[in-house]
């Protein structure tokens, strides 16, 4: 049976900002859909809206010409309608089946065969009695997904589903994407990545600032088509002048780096050497879990391991801790925004205080200076250009792109001579990407310098001088980034050499 | 012989009774907490509902009448942190400690006509078994209805929350009332009946106290047994039936520690009055130490507000 699934002049108006605004759009099964715009462009809130979670203001929906009230959560699994969001809506302690069962009338046993049905027919590998906090992200999504696929769905909405996977794991949701989508299901697919949309979607509609502002098939769209319709405005395709430093000072100087660590969850890092000059950006690639983690935590002071000599400035730092590195005008962008970087409970001014506690400005006898941080911080949200300028605001309020931008404005407004980042465009929109790659390539042109550890190999290719490659805790030859190619990378991170 | 058995028997008896106040407040709770919601109430509602079966006894001289209104008073309390957590958003904790100060001060001024006023027999049931049998008789035998049914509560609470539906919306709300409201779960109609539940087993602890194990008002009868409880529920790591036997440890060392006062052993007062709490503490922790366990059966939520959105 087809379904149609159509939303009319759909409004949804929050305190300072419109969410949703007249929003008109039509679907089909047998169709993927893109739902295609950047962090805050309002696809979320329209897939909530057509999930029950939260009410329009003004609009309609209708699934087969038939105007459907999507009140609660109860009324949109009533009109068949799933969906899948990108925090995951389960129960962590619950077992597997406990999380299928509880919100279906079937009786135990019947869902069990049911479940097992359809653990058959998509291939799904999931132990149904165990808890779901022992599964991985991906195991979790399938959870979410079988819950839909219970009800029979018309419509299946799935919410950035790709942000927690891995590569494996992405290609496995497509194939069943795929497959659903086959067997009749529509399915709405909302992310801000381009590349899933020509990959996976056979139409896309862009969101901008609340409005649609496009609908088109995917074949006639390009990554850049799309992604200029997506930020509204032509974006400039950055290209770093690749530098070769051969006579500049050399600021930094790791020699011999071991680390062995008690974690069998962690990765041992073996006699890694690695040298930095003044204005170079050293790019590290790697398939995440090859002791990423482990290197940027050294560098930062977070671990310290004896008998490692780090020489930065004609000093030896290896004993210090972050703080004091961070005196030697070290600065530091961890991977992890909002468990890292900062505290996400905090205001903002509270979180620009906090690399910075050390500060006379700042503190006086034991006293918090709020006025002197509120202009500090004040700068940084203009000079770093972050969406706000109330500077009282929880930073957990921030999207990712602008907490980003926060955090490396932070780092970098104390003039810092080295900035080590960890995946520091991770999760962003295109346009938030485009500002941080800008900020890194002007730091390199200040003279300063900057190791850029990160999983993005078209970020690497972008923005380093020069680019090695860690594996399994080791380091392969530093290479000049004009001699690197994508699939060179590929290579070594595989574990492979090319020579 | 035959009489240091039956003895021992006795003394057994004795410290079940003096365990019931705490498995059914602790029970109660237990599901409180199992739904998310922290209510530190517990001793104000135990006493508020001690008073009050104690009043309702005198005033209408029925047992029956006495019993339900204690539940009902503790009812009514819980209603007031329902009300204040889950429909006006304030916070657990205060909340909660507001409700304990509030009921011992209410209590006290309801029962300043009461004191001193002595209470009515209790109906124990089996009697004659309790006689005739030696040892299995004082144990088995001749206690309250409310005994029974409290030494039955953890093992319902247990099949309950395991094998029911309820149950297990109960501990998903519990885990994530976010998650359970997006799955179209009432979650403040939850956390509502999960409060009353509590309140209404509370009350009935107090009614035990004042109607059963010491039959007569006291200001500030229940004397930290509240808290006892609401410790008891978290060293047991909110599994009922290990709350059962850290309310009977607690119960059996006050009344061997008792035993061992009055036999004037060479160890200072202080330390044997510690030893319940102590001793309670130590067995509950050495029993619950796998931490999988504990982290699937704490309430992830646990005192955490839940508001929708809209």
């Amino acid at each position: 049976m087809n379904t149609k699934l159509k939303v009319s002049e759909i409004s949804k108006i929050y305190p300072g900002c419109i969410a949703n605004d007249k929003v008109s759009l039509e679907f089909g099964s047998g169709k993927i859909y893109a739902l295609l715009g950047e962090n805050g462009a309002g696809k979320s809130t329209l897939v909530k809206i057509l999930s029950g979670v939260v009410k329009p203001d003004e609009g309609e929906v209708f699934l087969n010409d038939e105007r459907i009230k999507l009140n609660s959560p109860l009324d949109a699994k009533k009109n068949n309608i799933g969906m899948v969001f990108q925090h995951f809506n389960l129960f962590e302690t619950l077992s597997v089946f406990e999380n299928l069962s509880i919100d279906s009338d079937i009786k135990d046993e019947d869902l069990r065969v049911l479940v097992n049905d359809i653990l058959k027919k998509y291939n799904f590998k999931i132990d149904l009695d165990i808890p779901v906090l022992n599964l991985s992200a991906g195991q979790k999504q399938k959870v979410e997904i079988i819950r839909c696929l219970i009800r029979n769905p018309k419509v299946l909405i799935m919410d950035e589903p790709t942000s927690v996977l891995t590569e494996q794991e992405t290609d496995d949701l497509f194939i069943s994407l795929k497959q659903f989508s086959k067997d009749g299901i529509l399915i709405i697919y909302i992310t801000h990545k381009l590349k899933e949309v020509l990959l996976l979607c056979d139409e896309v509609a862009v969101m901008r600032k609340g409005k649609v502002v496009s609908v088109s098939n995917t074949i006639d769209e390009k990554i850049e088509s799309l992604a200029n319709k997506m930020v509204g405005e032509n974006l400039n395709t950055i290209k770093k002048k690749i530098n070769h430093f051969k006579n500049s000072e050399e600021i930094l100087k790791i020699s011999n780096l071991n680390f062995k660590s008690d974690d069998p969850y962690e990765t041992n890092l073996n006699n890694l050497n690695l040298s930095l000059k003044k204005g170079e950006c050293l790019g590290i690639a790697g398939i995440s879990g090859n002791g990423q983690n482990e290197l940027f935590q050294i560098l930062s002071g977070e671990i310290i391991t004896e008998g490692t000599s780090i020489m930065f400035r004609n000093k030896e730092i290896g004993k210090l801790n972050p703080r004091e590195r961070r005196e030697y005008l070290m600065a530091f962008s961890p991977e992890d925004r909002i468990s890292q970087a900062a505290v996400p409970e905090l205001k903002i001014y509270e979180n620009v205080a906090l690399n910075n506690f050390k500060s006379s400005n700042f503190f006086e006898k034991g006293l918090v200076n709020e006025k002197k941080i509120k202009e500090h911080s004040k700068k940084i949200l203009s000079n770093f250009s972050v969406n706000t300028d109330n500077v009282e605001l929880k930073s957990q309020f921030l999207s990712g792109g602008n907490l980003q931008k926060l955090i490396i404005g932070r780092e970098l407004i104390t003039s810092p001579e080295l900035l080590v980042c960890f995946n520091p465009t991770w999760g962003l929109d295109v346009g938030a990407i485009n500002y941080i790659h800008e900020t890194l390539i002007q730091i390199n042109e200040q003279g300063k310098s900057s190791i850029l550890i990160s999983t993005d190999n078209d970020e690497l290719l972008k923005l380093s001088d020069r680019i090695c490659v860690i594996y399994k805790g080791k380091l392969s030859k530093i290479m000049n980034a004009d001699t690197v190619t994508a699939e060179k990378l590929g290579i070594l991170m595989g574990g492979g050499s090319i020579d | 012989m035959s009489f240091d058995l039956n003895f021992i028997g006795i003394l057994i008896g004795a410290i079940m009774a003096s365990s019931v106040p705490l498995i059914l407040a602790a029970s109660g709770e237990l599901i409180t907490e199992r739904s998310g919601v922290l209510n530190l109430g517990v001793e104000g509602m135990m006493i508020i509902g001690a008073i009050s079966g104690f009043a309702l006894m005198v005033v209408t001289d029925n047992l029956f009448f006495a019993v339900v209104g204690s539940m009902l008073s503790g009812l009514i309390l819980s209603f007031i942190f329902g009300l204040l957590t889950q429909s006006l958003l304030t916070n657990h904790v205060a909340t909660g400690l507001a409700l304990t100060i509030f009921g011992i001060g209410m209590s006290a001024m309801i029962g300043k006509n009461f004191v001193g006023i002595p209470g009515k027999e209790f109906p124990l049931l089996f009697l004659d078994l309790k006689e005739s049998i030696p040892f299995l008789g004082p144990i088995f035998f001749g206690h309250s209805i409310i005994l029974y049914f409290a030494f039955g509560l953890p093992f319902l609470t247990n099949y309950f929350l395991k094998k029911t539906k309820t149950g297990l919306i109960i501990r998903a709300v519990g885990d994530s009332p976010t998650s359970a409201s997006n799955q179209g779960i009432n979650v403040t109609l939850v956390r509502y009946s999960c409060i009353l539940y509590g309140g209404a087993m509370c009350g009935l602890a107090g009614a035990y106290l004042s109607l059963i194990y010491t039959p007569q008002w006291i200001e500030n009868m229940t004397g930290g047994r509240g808290w006892i409880a609401l410790a008891l529920v978290v060293f047991a790591t909110w599994s009922p039936i290990k709350v059962l036997i850290g309310a009977l440890i607690f119960g059996g060392i006050t009344i061997l520690q008792l035993h061992m006062q009055a036999v004037g052993l060479r160890i200072p007062v202080q330390l044997l009055s510690a030893l319940p709490y102590i001793m309670t503490i130590i067995v509950l922790v050495v029993i619950s130490r796998d931490s999988r366990k504990i982290k699937l059966n704490t309430p992830t939520s646990l005192g955490q507000i839940f508001y929708k959105e809209k």
